[in-house]
Order: C-alpha cells, then sequence, then structure tokens
C-alpha cells in the first residue's frame, strides 16, 4: 500500500514542480519517488498474508512481484524521457504526473482482492494512456490513436463492468474469495449469470492486453502514439493487464477450466497467427513491433490455459524478458528516428557499422523477442511452451513453434539491415546521450543474466 | 402495478420514438423522456440515488452535451446518410439476434434470486452512503485519482500550446 501512496503523492507533487517552473527537478524527483517506491514493495515481501482494507488488496508476493517489474520498466523508460518530451511540448511536468498516475493504476490491478479494486485501477491506468497517446496535438496520427484508443477503451471497459456486475448478481460479493468459495460451494447449479458474467469479462480482459479478436485499436495507436509512450503501453501496461487476468482466472475461474479453456484456445491461435502474418508484412519497424506486442500477448495467454504451479513463475519471467526487450527495442528506434526522421527498417542500414554498441544492443534485444537460447526471451517461452506441454496441448505447441518460426524471420530482418546493408547517408552515426547509453547497458545485461542464470527471476514465486 | 405498467408502455413508446423520427433534434428530445420515465422507475424501486444521478448526469448533462454536439456540427437535418438495404437487413438480423438472447436469458433466470430481490432498501442514499464510506472506502478514495487524472487531462489537451524561448 505504500507504494501506490507513495506514487499518487508523487504525481500531485510533480504537477507543483510544473507550476513552480522546477523543470530540471522533474526527472530526479520522480526517479528518487520510484525508487521509495520500490523500496516499500521490497520491504513487504514475504509479508502480506491476508487481504486488508475490508479485502479490497492483498499485497502477496506474486502482487509485489509484478508491481517491482512495473516501477523497475517504468523507471527505465522515464530515464529515455528527458530529452523526449521537452521536444514535444511545455507541459513535461503533466506528462510526468500523468505516467505515475497511470502506474498507480498498474499496481491497483496488480494487487486488487475485490472486482471494484480491478475496474478502479483499470479505469486510472487506461484514462492517463488516452491522454498520452494524444500528446502530440498538432500530429494527425496521434490525434487518430488517442480518439480510437478512447472510443474502444470505453466500450471494452463496459464489457468489463457489465461482467463484473453479471457475476455479482449470480454470487452477491465483489470479493475474489468469495466468488471463488460459491463456484466450490456449487459445482453444478452456477446462476446462467455466472457464465456471461465469465464471458464479458474475458472481452473486456482481453482487449486491454491487445489479443485478436480485439486487436484492431493496437496498431494504429501503437503507431500514432509517440515512442515512448508505445514503450509503456506495450510493457508495462501489458504485464499489468496479464496480472490480473491470471489472478482472476487462476484463483477464481480455475473450477470451471472446462468451460472458458477452449474459447481460450480457439483466441491464441487467432491471436498467434494474425500478429505474426501481418508483422511479417511490415516495412516500418514501429508497426512491426506493434504487430508483434499482438503475438507476444498470444504467447503469454499460454500460461492461462496451463494454470499449474509454474504459470505465475512463467509469466513474470516472460513479462520480464519481453519488457526489457521492447524498452531496448523502443530505445533504439527513438534513437535512430531522431537523426535519420524516418522508423522504417531502411533507416537502420548501416547501423553495424557506425553504431557498434547500439546495433548489438538491438540484436540481443531482437533476439530475445524471437527467443533465442541464451537471452531472456528464450527461459521465458521455454517455461510457457513447457506449461503447455504438460497439459497435452499439442495441436497448439505445434503451431505456437510455427509461429515461433515466422517470428524469427522478422525479427531478424532489422539485424540483416544492421549488419548487411550499407548506410545511405554515408557515415553518420546515431547521437547516443548518456542516458540512453546506461537503459541500454542495462536491458542488455538483465537480458542476457535471465538467459544465462534464469533462476534470479523463476525462484521469486 | 397500474403506476407500472402505464410508465413502461412511455418508455417504450418514446424509445420506439427515438427511432422513428427523422429529425435527429427531436430524436435527442425523445431519448430525454425516455430516460426521464427510467427515473420514475428507479423511484418505483425505491433506488433514490440512481434516480437522481439519472436524472442529473443522464437526463441532464449527457443528453444536452448531445444536443450541443448535434448543432454545433449542424446536423439538425432530415437527413439520413446509411439508406443501403443491406445496412438495413443486416441491422434487422442483428438486433433480432440480440432480442433473442434476451429472451433466452429472461426464461433462465431465476425470478427469486435473493441479490436481485433481496434487500429493497439498499437504493437508499443512507445506506449506500454506509456501504461507501465504511467496506468500500478504498476503492472510493483511489478513484479520486481518477478524477484528478480526467481533470488533468481535459486542461492539457485543451490549452493552447505556449512556446517559451
Amino acid at each position: 500500500m505504500g507504494a501506490i501512496i507513495t506514487l499518487s503523492l508523487l504525481g500531485i507533487l510533480v504537477l507543483y514542480l510544473g507550476l513552480y517552473k522546477a523543470k530540471s527537478l522533474l526527472l530526479p524527483v520522480t526517479m528518487l519517488g520510484l525508487v521509495v517506491a520500490l523500496g516499500f514493495e521490497i520491504s513487504a515481501w514475504n509479508k502480506g498474508v491476508s487481504p486488508i482494507y475490508n479485502g479490497m488488496v492483498l499485497f502477496d508476493n506474486f502482487a509485489l512481484a509484478f508491481s517491482i517489474l512495473c516501477i523497475v520498466i517504468t523507471g527505465l523508460i522515464l530515464f529515455l524521457s528527458k530529452e523526449y518530451f521537452r521536444a514535444i511540448s511545455n507541459n513535461v511536468a503533466e506528462y510526468y504526473c500523468l505516467i505515475l498516475f497511470s502506474l498507480t493504476g498498474a499496481l491497483m490491478v496488480c494487487s486488487y482482492h475485490n472486482l471494484a479494486m480491478l475496474f478502479i485501477g483499470i479505469e486510472v491506468m487506461s484514462v492517463a494512456l488516452y491522454i498520452l497517446v494524444g500528446i502530440r496535438k498538432t500530429d494527425f496520427a496521434s490525434n487518430e490513436a488517442a480518439l480510437k484508443y478512447f472510443l474502444m477503451g470505453a466500450f471494452s471497459t463496459g464489457f468489463l463492468l457489465f461482467g463484473i456486475t453479471l457475476l455479482y448478481g449470480a454470487t452477491g460479493t465483489f470479493d475474489i474469495t468469495g466468488i471463488k468459495n460459491y463456484l466450490i460451494d456449487n459445482p453444478t447449479a452456477l446462476s446462467p449469470l455466472f457464465y456471461g458474467g465469465i464471458l464479458l469479462l474475458l472481452v473486456g480482459l482481453l482487449f486491454k492486453v491487445g489479443a485478436a479478436p480485439f486487436h484492431f485499436w493496437t496498431p494504429d495507436v501503437y503507431d500514432g502514439a509517440p515512442i515512448l509512450i508505445t514503450s509503456y503501453m506495450s510493457t508495462v501496461v501489458k504485464v499489468a493487464s496479464f496480472a490480473g487476468f491470471i489472478k482472476l482466472f487462476s484463483y477464481v475461474f480455475s473450477p470451471l477450466q472446462d468451460f472458458w479453456t477452449p474459447i481460450l484456445l480457439l483466441i491464441i491461435v487467432i491471436t498467434l497467427f494474425v500478429g505474426n502474418i501481418t508483422a511479417l508484412m511490415q516495412s516500418s519497424f514501429k508497426r512491426m513491433l506493434a504487430y508483434s506486442s499482438i503475438s507476444h500477448a498470444g504467447y503469454m495467454l499460454f500460461a492461462i490455459i496451463s494454470l499449474g504451479a509454474n504459470a505465475n513463475s512463467s509469466i513474470l519471467t516472460y513479462g520480464f524478458a519481453y519488457s526489457l526487450a521492447s524498452v531496448a527495442a523502443f530505445a533504439g528506434l527513438i534513437l535512430v528516428k531522431r537523426s535519420h526522421g524516418s522508423d522504417q527498417f531502411v533507416a537502420f542500414d548501416g547501423l553495424g557499422k557506425t553504431n557498434p554498441l547500439l546495433a548489438l544492443v538491438i540484436t540481443v534485444s531482437m533476439l530475445s523477442l524471437a527467443g533465442i537460447p541464451l537471452t531472456a526471451g528464450f527461459i521465458g517461452k521455454f517455461m510457457l511452451f513447457r506449461s503447455a506441454m504438460a497439459d497435452y496441448h499439442i495441436i497448439l505447441l505445434a503451431l505456437a513453434v510455427v509461429n515461433a518460426a515466422i517470428g524469427v524471420y522478422y525479427y531478424l530482418r532489422v539485424v540483416v539491415h544492421m549488419y548487411f546493408y550499407p548506410s545511405i547517408t554515408g557515415e553518420d552515426t546515431v547521437a547516443v546521450p548518456t542516458s540512453f547509453n546506461v537503459v541500454l547497458i542495462l536491458t542488455l545485461l538483465l537480458t542476457v543474466l535471465i538467459g544465462i542464470y534464469p533462476n534470479c527471476v523463476i525462484s521469486l514465486l | 402495478m397500474g403506476i407500472f405498467y402505464f410508465v413502461a408502455f412511455l418508455s417504450i413508446f418514446f424509445a420506439l420514438m427515438t427511432i422513428f423520427t427523422k429529425n435527429p433534434v427531436h430524436s435527442v428530445l425523445y431519448l430525454v423522456i425516455t430516460f426521464f420515465t427510467f427515473t420514475i422507475h428507479y423511484i418505483l424501486l425505491n433506488a433514490q440515488f440512481l434516480a437522481v444521478v439519472n436524472f442529473i448526469v443522464y437526463m441532464g448533462a449527457i443528453m444536452v452535451l448531445f444536443l450541443f454536439v448535434l448543432m454545433l456540427l449542424n446536423l439538425n437535418k432530415d437527413t439520413e446518410p446509411m439508406k443501403s438495404t443491406v445496412v438495413k437487413v443486416m441491422g434487422a438480423i442483428a438486433g433480432m439476434c440480440l432480442l433473442a438472447t434476451f429472451l433466452g436469458a429472461f426464461r433462465v433466470l431465476e425470478g427469486q434470486n435473493e441479490f436481485v430481490t433481496g434487500n429493497t432498501d439498499v437504493g437508499l442514499v443512507k445506506n449506500l452512503g454506509k456501504v461507501l464510506f465504511d467496506e468500500f472506502l478504498l476503492p472510493f478514495e483511489l478513484s479520486s485519482i481518477l478524477l484528478l487524472t480526467a481533470m488533468v487531462g481535459a486542461i492539457l489537451l485543451a490549452k493552447k500550446e505556449t512556446k517559451e524561448g
């Protein structure tokens, strides 16, 4: 709870700093606040045994691990923001404030123990993002993305809320332990409202994680939003939504697995194929990452259909690997776009010669996204595939392997562009500021560390 | 029961009028009346709070916003842009599917669900306040962040960019 309070107050403090024109203080204060929040989360480790505040929130190790992941990734992204926001507009303080509020929402989604908290968490997280997507007021694509995200998001929230209402109608409680007890007490005579509630909740959550067939907003929104916000959306928001998703399905709805597993299986297959095949067609790096994030949502859904002892730790590992690689890739994209003014694959031509370090980091992140051994992405994919194997979803696994192979092709395309094509702009090097260097090297080290010694993350849960 | 059937008849009548009028402004006005009949339903169900919120927020704020948008965009003409038969047939099929789903749902619904019929006083403002400030205090407090976010965002998006230096 300390972290949620810290972040809410930090958001207000940042707004005041903006009011008094203390712009140079913004980033240090924000980072300090994130460190304090991180400290609160770490000090609560192993202590949350029962839900607090009338059963509203539960800070068990599951919630804390995902909260720590969200805070760390937000810290990395904010570290990149120093020059980025200033180029867009003058109201930098408000952007920091909105990102912090959105992070607060993500923390609520990670630690809810009552559906009312889940709803408020998702709303706080999304409303801040609707605005952040549209902060480039003069850019047509940004406006379109914001409007699209807002309309679709509002619609999906309606589904989520209706689902929660139907569950209440069937069980008479918003508490997830209460709903679970209802399921255990009435194994055969469930109210028909309950099934409707599960389906509507599923639609709402699948929208938030961007799985097909509810993915139509993803490419345009990720493409139109400023790159830094895109990296925030595709990492922190996605990981937090998955934490909420898996908590609901593994803890509450697991007795009804026979009902929702076939639906999820179908959705996973559609998501994997839609994400990968459309990613194959893209010529823009940013759009390719948007489609690849759809396919990663498909892989992460594996953990939900094969609920076991490892489900939580495998989704945490995958989320960690995916977030690190995405942050590195988006950081590289920001630098390349800043110097070449384009986010197409051709902009990366010759980067291997002019900027060996940057090219190396992008290569490792691409390998991690593709799931090549010795990177974190391999461990994540391995754990998810193994749990699916244990449940004998063999056809699903075969399809997933085909998709992973397709993924390797388009991830390596950017690597080929970096190392095997001559630079179009001659020998111009891409300027890399110190803050970017720190983030790039940090993500590189963490990706390789998890790839070589995965137990450091797996043993957490 | 007589009042209920009368108000229910009015609701359906005005809802149909909303769809069948050609003029968008008239359509919105009929929708306002439909919402007003809903408010009466809520009062009949002993849900004061819901009635007041419906009256102020939906009927007042949102519908007036609708009217303003219609007038600002100058849509108050008798035009129906989508008149193709395919759209009409598809709309009819989709509507019938929804109706069939609802009928099926009502058939299996148990009328004596205690959570639905249960405590008839729960909609009173006093009881709602007791629940909100006791059991649901944390979500209630945290929703202040939501309101603050929306406020910051609205100002941020509406404010004119001033480039200094």
